[in-house]
C-alpha cells in the first residue's frame, strides 16, 4: 500500500446550538492516496460536508474544529497558522462547490478569477493568462479565448461549473475536494462534468475527494468510498464491495431505496424508516438503531466500530449484513420497520 | 358531495382506457421584455388516462412546470384547449373553475415553502374544506385526523406547526392537503425532489400505496428519470416547449425512439458501478438553446447526434407519431434511434 497523501484522525466538528452542541463531525478517520478518487456518501445532515470543509478550515461559525488530526505531507493542517493554511488552499489542496453561481464573482471576467487563483500563489501574471486558457480548453470550455472576457452571468451553470474546475485545477493540486459539485445541474449536463472529472483524475494523477448524496455518481468515478451517517463512518471500502456486499444495515438499506433507470421491472423500493437523528441529542449506543430492522439489544447501549470485514472493507455494527441474511432473511424483508427482522422491540414509527 | 355534479364520463382512449384529462395544441407564451416572447409551452397535446401515473421528465426550462400549471389551470393557455373528461377547462371560468379545481390538486416541490409557517397542520390540511365548504366542526376535525394517519402521520398532531416536522413528514402534510377534496388528478411537481434519498422512497411508497386506494390519477413531474420511471406507467419527455416522446415507461428505456431520450437515459448514472463503467455516454453537443429563440425545424436539432443538416432537421419540424403501438415520438429518423 503507497503512502496515503491526506490522513484524517479523529476529527470532530461541533456546533454551538440553542440547548447544547451539535456534534456534525464525531470522530471521523480516513485516508486518501495520492491519485485515487474517494467519494463521501451521506444524507443531509450526515457530516460529509463539514468532514470535507474540516480539512481545508472552512468551517463557517459557529462551528468549530474541537480534536483530530489532518495531516497533509507530514503536517498537521490543524496546527497551521492563518497564513500557513492559506497557502495550502487552492495550491495543495484546492476544493469546488455546490452552486458556481455563488461561488464566482459576478462583477469580475471569468478569468480573471482564474488568474487569481494562481496570481494568489506567486505565479507571474503573463503566465497566468496563459494557463488560464490552456485549462479553459482543458476543462472543455469551447471558444476559451471570448469565454476568458465573460462575465460569469453569461455562461450557463455547467459551463461554469467548468470554470470552477479550471480555478481549482489551476496550481495543480494534490488533491481536489468537489463537493457536490453536480447537484444543482441537469442531468446531461451533470453527466459531462463527471466525464471531465474521471478524465482530470486519471491523466494528472490528481486525487478526488467526492462529497455526494447520488449513488450513481459514486459508482460511475469513485474506487473508494466512506458512508457517513448521523456524524460517523459507518461503513468503507473499495466501490465494487461496497455495492455488492455492504455490511452496514445502512449502506444496504439505502442501496435497496433507490430506483434504477436501467431496472426492467417494478419493484417497490425499500425504502429506510424514520427520519434522521436530531444530532443535538444523537441515539445511544448505535446511532442507527432507532431506523434498522436488524438491531439486536446491544445496539441499543453500546456503540459499535468500525472493524475489518473484507480486504480493505470495514463496518461499524453488532450485527453486520452477513448474519442479517443468513439468521433474520435480510433478502426476503417485507417489513423494513425497526426491529422487524431481529423481533428486538419493533417499534412504531412516529 | 357536489363533486358528483361536475363529474363526467371520459371519453375512451387509444388504449381503451378512460381519459381523465386531454391537452390539445395547448400553448403557454410569456412576454419576456423588448416585445420578446418565452416559447416555455409550444403546442403540446397529450392525454392522461384514468387511474395511470403518467409521468413528465425534462432538463430545466424545458416548460415542464408550466404545462403541470396549464393542466391544472393555475396559468390560462395563450392558445388550445385543456379538457377534462369533456368539460373543456379551458372555456370555464371563475366559480365553474373553481368547482372543478378540487378535481385537481397539486403537490409541490418545497415542502418548506408550499406550507404556511404560522398555521397549525390541522388548518392547513382542513383549508381545502373550509374553502368549498364541505365540511365544519367535529366532522371537520374527525376528516383532518383521518388525512393525517391516511399519510402516515401520527393523528394527534394536528395542533403542531409545520416548523416542529422534517421535509419528509412536510411533505405528507403536503399529500394530505391535496388529498381533502377526494380528487381524481394529482399532479406532483418535482414532489420528491427536495428529499434525501432515503425518505424518497418512502414517499414514492406512500404516493403508490394512496394511488391503489382511492383511485387516484397522478400527473408526476421530475428531472430524474430514474424515479420517474419507476412510479410511472407512461413516461412524457418534454424539450424546450415541445413533447418529444410518449411511451411506456419500460419500453421508454428499453427503445427509445428519440435522440434526446436516449441521451437523457445513458446520463443517468447506475448505482452499480460494474453496470455503471460499462455504460456509454450520449454526449449532447452545445447548450440547451433559448426558448425565446427556439430553433427552426426539429429543436433538438442543434444538439442532436444524429440530425440531418439541413434537411430536413433544421426545416421541418417533426409531428409527434405514433412509431410503434401506443409510442409516440417526434424525430425524422426514429428508427436509427
Amino acid at each position: 500500500m503507497p503512502t496515503p497523501i491526506l490522513q484524517v484522525r479523529d476529527l470532530r466538528t461541533q456546533f454551538a446550538a440553542d440547548g447544547g452542541v451539535v456534534k456534525a463531525v464525531d470522530g471521523v478517520s480516513f485516508e486518501l492516496y495520492p491519485g485515487e478518487s474517494l467519494g463521501i456518501v451521506g444524507e443531509s445532515g450526515s457530516g460529509k460536508s463539514m468532514t470535507a470543509l474540516s480539512i481545508l478550515r472552512l468551517v463557517p461559525d459557529p462551528g468549530r474544529i474541537v480534536s483530530g488530526q489532518v495531516l497533509f505531507r507530514d503536517q498537521d493542517l490543524l496546527q497551521l497558522t492563518g497564513e500557513e493554511i492559506r497557502e495550502i488552499r487552492g495550491r495543495d489542496i484546492a476544493m469546488i462547490f455546490q452552486d458556481p453561481q455563488s461561488s464566482l464573482n459576478p462583477v469580475l471576467r471569468t478569468g480573471f478569477q482564474v488568474d487569481e487563483a494562481m496570481l494568489a500563489h506567486g505565479r507571474p501574471k503573463r503566465d497566468a493568462r496563459s494557463r488560464t486558457l490552456e485549462l479553459l480548453k482543458k476543462v472543455r470550455i469551447p471558444a476559451a479565448e471570448s469565454r476568458y472576457k465573460d462575465f460569469p452571468h453569461q455562461l450557463s451553470g455547467g459551463m461554469r461549473q467548468r470554470a470552477m474546475i479550471a480555478m481549482g485545477l489551476a496550481n495543480a493540486p494534490a488533491i481536489l475536494i468537489a463537493d457536490e459539485p453536480t447537484t444543482a445541474l441537469d442531468v446531461t449536463v451533470q453527466a459531462q462534468i463527471l466525464e471531465l472529472l474521471g478524465d482530470l483524475n486519471r491523466e494528472l494523477g490528481t486525487a478526488i475527494v467526492m462529497i455526494t448524496h447520488n449513488m450513481g455518481v459514486v459508482a460511475g468515478l469513485c474506487s473508494r468510498v466512506l458512508v457517513m451517517y448521523a456524524g460517523e463512518i459507518v461503513e468503507q471500502g473499495p466501490v465494487e464491495q461496497i455495492f455488492e456486499n455492504p455490511q452496514h444495515p445502512y449502506t444496504w438499506s439505502l442501496l435497496r431505496s433507490i430506483p434504477r433507470v436501467d431496472a426492467l421491472r417494478h419493484e417497490r423500493l425499500r425504502s429506510i424508516e424514520g427520519i434522521a437523528p436530531d444530532l443535538l441529542q444523537p441515539p445511544s449506543g448505535c446511532r442507527f438503531h432507532p431506523r434498522c430492522p436488524f438491531r439486536i439489544e446491544k445496539c441499543f447501549h453500546d456503540e459499535p466500530r468500525l472493524q475489518d470485514v473484507a480486504m480493505g472493507q470495514q463496518a461499524a455494527c453488532w450485527v453486520m449484513m452477513k448474519r442479517a441474511r443468513e439468521e433474520m432473511g435480510a433478502d426476503k424483508l417485507i417489513d423494513i420497520r425497526p426491529g422487524a427482522a431481529s423481533g428486538v422491540h419493533p417499534g412504531e414509527i412516529a | 358531495m357536489a363533486a358528483a355534479a361536475v363529474s363526467s364520463m371520459p371519453a375512451a382512449g387509444a388504449s381503451g382506457a378512460k381519459v381523465l384529462l386531454r391537452a390539445e395544441n395547448a400553448v403557454k407564451h410569456f412576454p419576456a421584455g423588448l416585445g420578446a416572447t418565452v416559447h416555455a409551452v409550444d403546442g403540446v397535446s397529450f392525454e392522461i388516462r384514468e387511474g395511470e401515473t403518467l409521468g413528465l421528465v425534462g432538463e430545466s426550462g424545458c416548460g415542464k412546470s408550466t404545462l403541470a400549471r396549464l393542466v391544472t389551470q393555475l396559468l390560462p393557455v395563450t392558445s388550445g384547449k385543456i379538457f377534462f373528461g369533456d368539460v373543456e377547462l379551458t372555456k370555464l371560468r371563475g366559480e365553474k373553475l373553481r368547482q372543478y379545481r378540487r378535481q385537481l390538486q397539486m403537490i409541490f416541490q418545497d415542502p418548506f415553502a408550499s406550507l404556511d409557517p404560522r398555521m397549525t397542520v390541522g388548518d392547513i390540511i382542513a383549508e381545502p374544506l373550509d374553502n368549498f365548504g364541505v365540511m365544519r366542526g367535529r366532522k371537520r376535525n374527525a376528516r383532518v385526523q383521518e388525512l393525517l394517519s391516511i399519510v402516515g402521520l401520527n393523528p394527534n398532531f394536528n395542533n403542531r406547526y409545520p416548523h416542529e416536522f422534517s421535509g419528509g413528514q412536510r411533505q405528507r402534510i403536503g399529500i394530505a392537503r391535496a388529498l381533502a377534496l377526494n380528487p381524481r388528478l394529482v399532479v406532483c411537481d418535482e414532489a420528491i425532489s427536495a428529499l434525501d434519498v432515503s425518505i424518497q422512497a418512502q414517499i414514492v411508497n406512500l404516493l403508490e400505496d394512496l394511488q391503489r386506494e382511492f383511485k387516484l390519477t397522478y400527473l408526476f413531474i421530475a428531472h430524474d428519470l430514474s424515479v420517474v420511471r419507476h412510479i410511472s406507467d407512461r413516461v412524457m419527455v418534454m424539450y424546450l416547449g415541445k413533447i418529444v416522446e410518449i411511451a411506456d415507461s419500460v419500453e421508454t428505456y428499453a427503445s427509445p425512439k428519440h435522440p434526446y431520450t436516449k441521451a437523457l437515459l445513458s446520463a443517468i448514472p447506475v448505482p452499480d458501478p460494474r453496470v455503471q463503467r460499462g455504460r456509454r455516454l450520449v454526449e449532447l453537443t452545445g447548450e440547451i438553446p433559448s426558448p425565446i429563440h427556439p430553433p427552426s425545424g426539429c429543436r433538438f436539432h442543434t444538439r442532436c447526434p444524429i440530425a440531418r443538416l439541413p434537411t430536413p432537421c433544421a426545416e421541418t419540424e417533426p409531428p409527434l407519431e405514433e412509431k410503434r403501438r401506443d409510442h409516440l415520438a417526434a424525430c425524422h429518423f426514429s428508427s436509427d434511434v
